[in-house]
């Protein structure tokens, strides 16, 4: 593996030293059109760096000024970056003329993306990280104009540590979780310190729902790292998830005395608040998060969560419909917006969302299951459809094992005995091997003994009644009577089994 | 705005009217027309018409501020110039070097100081010589005072951006019109003459037989643009009118005025800027004044106009009006009608998200109560029409029985009585024999039909329910729609005498078309009811623009052109629009019952009847209708061509229809066409050619969407007519 080696950075710091020292001192100060205008004559790299990097700073911030002044009514103004248009033309010169250093190219880069010229960003980008990778946020520049795997693999980059940063982070984004945790982990293995790794990798388990992992990390990420803000929010969704109420409450004191205007600290409040139950308080901590981070994807959502638990369906639509505008990928959020539409009693037009859903996340059980039981609602009653979806289910690890016993039910419905004992009997073995008992069981063995018996299966059917006289109930008066019907059948086997009607 | 997750309300109408460098200009030449006249050299006005005319145009400016983009500098000197024929120089120099010379801040304060000098107060009245003192509560005093008052309550940042735009408006049009003047100072010569005999013109009543012989005159003189009015957007009405006259390649084309210039930029004009990077971010109220329009638009000129320039234009706006969610139901109007079903799925549910249907359903009145729950139930019925479109019966049912049960639920009686008449559509136009299994589950009005009626007999049942729903509530427009479709029922269901067309034989028919024109005068009835209320959806903006449209049109009625074979006298039209604020669907449903008029002449056999209706229909709704409608009805009178006036004719009049109907609705143009072939084939007795366009018709009546039954029977008729007339009886025996 051929490694690019840490750079020498020229020394003309010399010849133009003072200037750029002053320079520099106007930058930090914020005067960038100062900075820039000391910066004028001269041409060392690192100076017309600064140069250009001043003036983008200061069109940025012409432009944030702006956006409030010409604020329309209808909230948005069309201000832009005014000093793009001579950056782009002074660096693509600089560019071709070969004098232009990484980090030249870096700017070059955010330049065109804004732009909108994305493909000549990449180009530029992937030529700055190649000639210095350890600019990060040229990866993070190039990260966010690759938003598919193709434009990912088809990026030219030479071999480094700093790739693997790169990969890891970009698959996450591209929902491939097993490959970035696999990165990540081999990246743990020089870097075995890193709190950075260590919370990317519990992002990855969190994605893939292993959420008794991720909250060991972040109980290790804490202890070394305790006034952490960052990914605190995902930690409070896991214990939201596992419903512990005081180590919820714990984490959203640490966050509020660390940094109350964060909005991953409101985001942890009103987490704290919605297990709480009190859906208004959580509603209000949400929106300050929003207030301060509008495209604050999870925040919308959970409030759509809290929506719909204050039975205000409208507003819970609005906020997740914003949530899947924000990234049309977040499978949670289309998710909620079609449970919505089904608790006001539009099934069919709720499926749209669940279609959406299960696109974007076919592996997860609970989407499948949601969609079947819309299509399996009175009003829709497409239970061909909703067989196929809780096939899908079954198919994909469904820990609360709805949908073998639901498949096996609608099979019965649809008078396919063979189908439904199959499922019925799968269902049975699930629950011995995770010695589950409950009324699902008692009806799984009713109807296999009454299927063994209708088919002379009458060992089998036999085996199922007698495991059926453990449980109390009417059902334990039905294994007695046919278990007694069956003795009297062996014994005059003449006898039709339409005599006992099951 | 972070978080207004209750179902959302267009946004309050704050800044309504916003100061420009356009207005600045407007306001300058205010200046210039209210000032005492000078009586050294460059004294402006020649003649009192000549005053006149500019304070004409300066209302027709002033008037159009409302519109979504203003004209640039240089599109307004161009009109000045044209306007004020001789005197243009000396305004344009005037203005420009007035512009120019309001560079710093202060400049402005003073020029407003001073423009408030023009407006004459309310006591102290110093006349000087020949000044014109505004009226302030005349239409140009109101504007001028709006502009003060603007500019008054304008803070520090807003007045550095006026500066700073000014400066851009200018810099633009000096840098951009050099050549143009040039070139168009050399035309001038030839323009002021004719300009010249306008002066003498008063511009409300024009000597009609004078234009005309000016525009013979002027078309020999130069097929150049000759009278180019550069309107502002909102004038172009006036603009296209006129250059229908110059082009000699749009002769043909549309004759009542396009009314929108958006849609249709006029090619051969100077704008060789995109005009859509234009668009900058106006009022509430003017964006969604144009996105009504561009709603029309849409529907009118189907799939006839681009679907990416109008989506990006809706991608602006979103991005500049994030919160105006009606953009999203434009996307979803503009991808419907080019066929694009997953984004018009897409679009159709954001729109409804997230404004729950609160925002732009007028057709409810609102006494009907949506309040807070939400409309998405209208969401249910969009989406069901939708699928209809999309040719989705069984889909279609399914969502329109969950809007039945959501409306029950939700007691929203009217949205009910919308949705059975949508149900009504889908059983008419595809006799879904799956519709009782579905309907009859949840509906009671349904369920107590008896399951064993045909599909006909149901649709009339239901027709019948959706119109008492209708009428209890009092619902106009859906009441006459459902008149309509009565009436359209009471036609297909008639014994149709099967030679559709040449000597009429009359047979007894059991509809009557009186009948049908009972039910459509009912229809009508109720629409005229419509003029006189005004609880019409002019809330937002679209009536200042249907204004404009029609000021031009009112200015210029006798250029319209003349020549285009078809009739186009364009008055009756210019009447409803003008006299009452009849709202475009209304006039596209009496335009329909004209339509079915003229269909049930025809099937009672009475020629001139069916052709009278035709023609009402095509002069008086032209403008309103869909272009599916107006194909048919050229169709029509294709066919009465051909009838009565011999094949040569038809055959002229089907090209113009053709070139008219590019890509709309081709179908019904193409099946006259084919019929009309035919029937020439056999007249000449040319046999081949009418079995080789037998063959055709056959094609085209099953496509790859389905079987057209009554188009199959009419191939295989007209095959057998062919036979016939090739003596090979034996053969038509099998038909």
């Amino acid at each position: 593996m051929s490694y690019v080696s840490t750079p020498v950075l020229e020394e003309d710091e010399v010849i133009d030293g003072d200037f750029y020292l002053l320079a520099k001192s106007y930058f930090d100060c914020r005067e960038y059109k100062r900075a820039a205008h000391v910066l004028r004559d001269q041409n060392a790299k690192k100076s017309v760096f600064l140069r250009c990097y001043a003036l983008y700073l200061a069109g940025e911030k012409r432009k944030e000024e702006e956006m409030i002044e010409l604020e329309g009514p209808l909230g948005k103004s069309d201000a832009v970056n005014r000093e793009l248009v001579s950056l782009e033309r002074e660096l693509s010169t600089l560019r071709k003329n070969g004098t232009i250093d990484p980090f030249g190219l870096y700017l070059y880069g955010v330049v065109l993306k804004n732009r909108g010229n994305q493909n000549l960003a990449r180009t530029v980008l992937v030529e700055s990280v190649n000639s210095y990778p350890w600019n990060w946020t040229a990866w993070s520049e190039l990260q966010s104009i690759c938003t598919t795997i193709e434009m990912l693999s088809s990026l030219n980059l030479s071999n480094h540590w700093m790739k693997d940063f790169f990969l890891a982070s970009a698959y996450q984004e591209l929902r491939m979780h097993n490959e970035s945790l696999a990165k990540y982990e081999y990246l743990q293995g020089t870097f075995s310190f890193s709190n950075y790794i260590q919370a990317q990798i519990a992002k990855a388990q969190y994605c893939l729902r292993e959420f008794d992992q991720v909250e060991v990390i972040f109980e290790e990420l804490l202890r070394n790292d305790p006034y952490r803000v960052e990914d605190m929010d995902m930690y409070s969704n896991v214990l939201y998830a596992k419903e512990c109420f005081s180590a919820l409450s714990y984490l959203a004191h640490r966050v509020f005395m660390t940094d109350k205007y964060r909005p991953e600290s409101c985001c942890i409040i009103g987490n704290y608040y919605s297990l709480k139950g009190q859906h208004e308080k959580s509603v209000m901590y949400f929106r300050r998060a929003l207030k301060l981070d509008k495209k604050y994807l999870s925040a919308w959502t959970l409030m759509g969560h809290e929506y719909v638990e204050m039975k205000n369906t409208p507003a819970a639509v609005d906020a997740y419909r914003r949530a899947v505008d924000i990234n049309p990928c977040d499978y949670r959020a289309w998710y909620g917006l079609g449970q919505a539409y089904e608790m006001m009693g539009m099934p069919f037009y709720a499926l749209h969302y669940f279609k959406k859903s299960v696109f974007l996340q076919p592996s997860d059980s609970r989407l499948w299951i949601a969609m079947a039981q819309c299509y399996e609602t009175d009003q829709l009653h497409l239970l061909e459809d909703a067989i196929k979806c809780y096939r899908r289910a079954a198919n994909c690890n469904d820990k609360e094992a709805i949908a073998l016993h639901q498949l096996a039910k609608l099979h019965c419905e649809l008078g396919r005995p063979e189908e439904a004992a199959f499922y019925y009997k799968k269902d049975l073995e699930r629950m011995e091997n995770e010695e589950r008992e409950g009324p699902n069981m008692v009806e799984a063995l009713l109807f296999l003994a009454q299927h063994c018996r209708t088919h002379k299966r009458l060992e089998e059917a036999e085996v199922y009644c007698t495991r059926l006289l453990d449980y109390t109930g009417p059902e334990k008066e039905m294994a007695k009577n046919m278990l007694r019907g069956m003795r009297s059948e062996s014994s005059f086997p003449s006898m039709d089994a339409e005599h006992f009607p099951p | 705005m972070a978080s207004p997750p209750q179902p959302t309300q267009p946004p309050p109408m704050t800044n309504a009217f916003a100061l420009t460098p356009h207005k600045v200009s407007v306001c300058l030449l205010l200046q210039t027309y209210a000032l005492p006249a000078q009586t050294t050299p460059p004294f402006p006005f020649s003649s009192v018409s000549q005053h006149n005319r500019l304070g004409l145009y300066l209302l027709a400016l002033t008037k159009s501020y409302d519109d979504i983009s203003e004209p640039k500098l240089e599109e307004l000197l161009n009109q000045l110039k044209e306007i004020s024929g001789s005197l243009g120089h000396w305004l344009i120099d005037h203005l420009t070097g007035r512009l120019s010379s309001l560079s710093a801040p202060d400049d402005l304060f003073s020029f407003f100081t001073e423009m408030r000098g023009i407006l004459g107060g309310l006591d102290s009245v110093v006349m000087e010589d020949n000044q014109v003192i505004l009226d302030p509560n005349s239409n140009l005093g109101l504007f001028l005072r709006r502009c003060i008052l603007t500019f008054n309550l304008l803070s520090f940042e807003g007045l550095c951006h006026l500066v700073t735009n000014i400066g851009s408006y200018c810099k633009e049009a000096m840098s951009s019109c050099m050549p143009y003047e040039t070139r168009l100072l050399d035309e001038s010569s030839n323009d002021l003459e004719t300009l010249s005999e306008y002066e003498n013109m008063d511009l409300e009543n024009f000597v009609f037989g004078k234009v005309n012989e000016e525009i013979e005159a002027r078309k020999q003189a130069s097929e150049r643009v000759p009278f180019h009015l550069h309107g502002p957007k909102a004038l172009s009405g006036l603009v296209e009118d006129i250059e229908v006259v110059a082009d000699p390649s749009s002769k043909h084309g549309d004759k009542c005025g396009e009314s929108n210039a958006y849609i249709h930029p006029p090619g051969n004009e100077l704008r060789d800027v995109d005009p859509y990077g234009e668009i900058f971010l106006r009022t509430n109220w003017q964006v969604q004044g144009y996105l009504m329009e561009h709603a029309d638009a849409i529907e009118k000129h189907d799939s006839s106009f681009s679907f990416n320039s109008s989506e990006l234009v809706l991608r602006q706006i979103k991005k500049l009006a994030p919160e105006l969610h009606r953009v999203h139901f434009l996307r979803y109007l503009n991808s419907l009608y080019h066929d694009d079903y997953f984004a018009a799925l897409d679009n159709l549910h954001r729109y409804f998200d997230y404004s729950a249907g609160a925002e732009g359903f007028d057709s409810v009145p609102s006494s009907s109560g949506s309040n807070g729950s939400g409309r998405y139930e209208i969401g249910l019925i969009y989406l069901g029409m939708m699928h209809l479109h999309f040719g989705h019966p069984k889909q279609a049912l399914q969502v329109l029985t969950e809007a039945v049960r959501f409306s029950q639920q939700q007691s929203n009686e009217s949205c009910l009585a919308y949705t059975l008449a949508a149900i009504c559509n889908v059983l008419s136009e595809f006799g879904c024999s799956s519709s009782a299994g579905v309907l009859g589950t949840s509906f009671s009005p349904i369920t107590s039909m008896d399951t064993s009626l045909s599909v006909g007999q149901q649709l009339f049942v239901l027709l019948r329910e959706s119109l008492k729903r209708a009428e209890s509530l009092k619902l106009k427009r859906l009441v006459a729609s459902n008149h309509l479709a009565l009436a359209k029922f009471d036609l297909l269901h008639v014994q149709r005498s099967l030679l559709s067309f040449g000597p009429k034989a009359s047979m007894k028919l059991r509809t009557f078309p009186i009948n049908v024109c009972k039910e459509l005068r009912l229809c009508s009835n109720l629409i005229s009811e419509f003029g006189y209320e005004s609880s019409t959806m002019t809330t937002d903006g679209a009536f200042s623009t249907t204004w404009l449209n029609n000021l031009p049109k009112s200015m210029d009625s006798p250029l319209l052109p003349q020549e285009n074979g078809h009739r186009n006298n364009c008055d009756a039209h210019r009447f409803f629009t003008q006299l009452s604020t009849v709202p475009k669907s209304v006039l596209q449903l009496l335009g329909s019952s004209y339509i079915m008029r003229s269909t049930a002449w025809e099937m009672y056999g009475s020629a001139p009847l069916a052709r009278i209706n035709s023609l009402v229909y095509t002069t008086c709704f032209a403008d309103a209708s869909s272009s599916s409608d107006a194909a048919s009805v050229h169709a029509k009178l294709i066919q009465h061509l051909a009838v009565f006036r011999g094949y040569k004719e038809a055959f002229v009049a089907l090209k113009v229809a053709e070139e008219k109907f590019l890509t709309v609705s081709k179908s019904v143009i193409l099946l006259v066409k084919l019929q009309l072939l035919h029937e020439r084939a056999l007249h000449r007795g040319n046999l081949k050619l009418a079995q080789q366009v037998c063959d055709e018709l056959g094609v085209l009546a099953s496509s790859v969407s389905g079987v057209d039954k009554d188009l199959k029977t009419e191939a295989s008729l007209r095959h057998a007519r062919t036979l016939l007339a090739a003596n090979q009886f034996s053969q038509v025996y099998i038909f």
